[in-house]
């Protein structure tokens, strides 16, 4: 194994967390080295078509998918320079106050360590950082007052104004969606032009995903990405009190270690307990930062209930962004549904395209032959949809664990294992017939429910925050309770999930850790 | 050939959207419908496996064998499944990706030999949809191989990426494509 020359921090992934990181610390003028473990993508890369868009979805080595509720884990994945925020939707809601302290104010789930005001002036950071459009004031109702985002909300279209009666019809109050897309011109990137292929990453730079805000200001600042580089394992003294650096396959196949005087893991909730039970040894048998046994413990999706409106106009679906225009916490009170515990997200107001996953054909998915060839027809006139996206309870049981079967690498492959609790279905079948009667309301020719296995949507968990070893993997700041240069970013230290998309708070969260770890340099890395 | 390319132009293309077929040995861009039009051979696929493959795609989306789903499917089964456009990777489906497609043209093949006597391609279109409803509902007993009403999501999927995921696909349902960057060879 070739030993490289050592640098200050190597941070293992490019993708939402580990770009704020590496930015944040390049600034800092500490020596930055990114190990992605898939290909450098440009602006230039990302083809306005569904089917290449699936380049930039995960080809690693496969996970195991098991459980009652395996977890959807290509689709929502990443593969290469930028990660899952390349095909996100931007979607940027936040977390509200209730979220964190689930447990003392219900005796539910888990508490975080932190409040919403801990985390707020970091909201209000990244939406200057990567530019957020929306209204923070109309956002007010459900959360406390925070900073003007710096640009006005996005246009509104037909497919997201149908919904407005119906919503007013329910009572539900609905606010133009926060989301981390340019309405204007904005820090040299430009406005959008709601064109809907956000979801296969946005080549223009109006969708804030890395390539063009942290990442970009990190190798501006000096940060190197190494694409192809696929991280195995985190060394140790052999002391076994502080990490050493990564052990990684180069793009040639090369076994390299990295030295680094701080390690920052930001692969995704999924990898980085892979990484972290793989790095097991003498001082660390069950895993680095694993006393606790909560490595891999705890993993959390979100889940959608999706309903469908055919309209007599034309609701111009193929304008918009992926994301939403509207949005509401409404439903959001962890006791919105009667007989069931948890938070519901909506969004209305969705470009669409005809193929892939999210593409229109997948609405009657009963339909084959000539009746499919008639619906598509009929859809691409008048159809639009709202969602409600749901919040699961963290369970002990949903977890990550090393399987037997290895990859190219000889590391062993990850297995997720994942069943939703009772409160699920309750919340997701009450959220279809509120969106029916919404629906109803707005004056739908024809609403179905988007049923079928309930989904798995973004993940979160397998490493959580909390106050101590004996609960948790890592402090509020992403710092393991018992390795102090080792970092983890990401939605894996989420210790509960709400129900809103997780990418804004994703950014607040390493940005918080990010500059402590910076400001605490010298004794973090000492 | 007209579509035979110098490297230069290969690489532009291959890069902006274009699929690479060989044709008399060497690489060509089409798109899979004119790959099929031309009559390319197949790289993985056998001859009855591709014939199963195109009748399950006009069975789920007439238009499908003509837009040249096999041609699609045996092209993005020979690249490496890091380059790979098909639905099945973002299905979870385990690479190498023809493992999956080769057990379920078995699976239709094997039932419809059992219920039908024939395989799936020699049935006629009415006996094809029958087949094809049941398949999907989980209804066939004794099925064997990857479940039944997940070889209809996937090659429902697959047919409709060729017939309706293409820039003709938009044009055909009167919606504007808006390309940022348009795949080449309308890809």
């Amino acid at each position: 194994m070739a030993r490289l020359e050592k640098v200050d921090v190597v941070v293992v992934g490019a993708g939402a967390s580990g770009s704020v990181y590496a930015a944040v610390l390049a600034k800092a003028k500490k020596k930055v080295v990114v190990l992605e473990q898939g290909p450098d993508w440009q602006l230039s890369d990302l083809i306005s078509s569904d089917l290449w868009g699936r380049r930039i979805k995960t080809a690693g080595a496969p996970f195991l998918l098991e459980g009652r509720n395996p977890v959807g884990y290509s689709y929502q994945s990443g593969w290469g320079v930028g990660g899952a925020a390349l095909h996100y939707f931007a979607n940027f809601p936040r977390m509200l106050e209730t979220d964190f302290k689930v447990k003392s104010e219900f005796g539910r789930g888990l508490d975080w360590p932190i409040a919403y005001k801990d985390l707020a002036p970091y909201y209000d950071k990244v939406a200057s950082d990567v530019g957020v459009s929306g209204d923070a004031k109309a956002e007010e109702i459900w959360r406390p007052a925070g900073k003007p985002y710096p640009m006005p909300p996005m246009k509104t279209f037909r497919n997201g104004e149908v919904w407005l009666k119906g919503f007013a019809a329910q009572n539900i109050r609905i606010v133009p969606a926060a989301v981390g897309m340019n309405s204007t011109d904005y820090k040299g990137r430009p406005a959008c032009i709601y064109d809907g292929w956000c979801h296969i990453g946005c080549p223009t730079g109006a969708l804030s995903n890395p390539l063009v805000t942290y990442l970009g200001e990190a190798r501006k600042a000096g940060a190197e990405v190494r694409p192809w580089s696929t991280a195995t394992r985190v060394l140790t003294t052999a002391a076994g009190n502080r990490v050493t650096g990564v052990e990684y396959y180069d793009r040639d196949g090369k076994k390299q270690f990295q030295p680094a005087s701080v390690v920052v893991l930001a692969a995704w909730a999924a990898q980085n307990p892979r990484i972290l039970l793989n790095s097991a040894n003498g001082k660390h048998p069950k895993g680095l930062a694993n006393r606790s046994g909560l490595i891999g413990k705890y993993i959390m999706t979100h889940y959608a209930s999706g309903t469908w409106g055919l309209f007599d106009e034309n609701v111009e679906n193929h304008m918009g962004t992926t994301g939403a225009q509207y949005m509401s916490y409404d439903r959001y009170p962890k006791t919105s549904h009667q007989g069931a515990f948890g938070s519901t997200f909506i969004v209305a107001g969705t470009a669409l395209k005809t193929n892939d996953l999210g593409g229109f054909a997948n609405a009657r998915l009963d339909l084959f032959g000539a009746e499919l060839h008639a619906f598509m027809k009929r859809a691409a006139r008048g159809l639009t949809r709202i969602t409600a996206f749901g919040e699961e309870m963290p369970n002990v049981e949903n977890r990550v664990e090393l399987a037997t079967d290895k990859d190219e690498f000889g590391m062993p492959l990850g297995r997720i294992v994942h069943s939703y609790g009772e409160d699920v279905p309750r919340i997701w079948n009450a959220n279809f017939a509120e969106g029916t009667k919404i629906a109803q309301a707005a004056g739908a020719m024809e609403t179905w429910p988007a049923r079928g296995a309930i989904p798995t949507i973004h993940l979160m968990g397998g490493t959580i925050m909390g106050t101590g070893a004996g609960n948790s993997v890592v402090n509020s700041l992403g710092q393991t309770h018992e390795l102090g240069n080792l970092w983890i970013a990401g939605p894996g230290i989420f210790p509960t999930s709400g129900a809103s998309n997780p990418t804004y708070t994703i950014f607040a969260l390493s940005l918080r850790g990010a500059e402590r770890l910076a400001a605490r340099w010298k004794t973090v890395a000492a | 050939m007209e579509h035979i390319m110098k490297r230069r132009d290969f690489v532009r293309g291959a890069a902006a959207g274009a699929l690479a077929f060989t044709v008399g040995g060497a690489q060509v861009l089409l798109t899979a419908r004119e790959a099929r039009a031309e009559g390319v051979p197949f790289r993985l696929l056998k001859a009855d496996e591709a014939e199963t493959i195109e009748a399950l795609g006009e069975t789920l989306l007439p238009g499908a064998r003509a837009a040249g789903v096999a041609h699609f499917l045996d092209q993005q089964l020979s690249v490496p499944p890091g380059e790979a456009l098909l639905q099945a990777r973002i299905l979870n489906v385990r690479p190498p990706y023809v493992n999956f497609y080769r057990a379920a043209v078995g699976a239709v093949d094997k039932a419809s030999l059992v219920y039908n006597g024939r395989r799936f391609a020699q049935l006629d279109t009415g006996t094809q949809r029958e087949f094809v409803d049941l398949m999907r509902q989980g209804k066939l007993e004794g099925w064997v191989g990857p479940p039944g009403p997940f070889i209809y999501f996937v090659m429902r999927s697959d047919a409709v990426d060729v017939v309706y995921g293409t820039m003709e696909g938009y044009e055909s349902l009167g919606i504007p494509y808006m390309a940022h960057i348009p795949p080449h060879k309308r890809w």
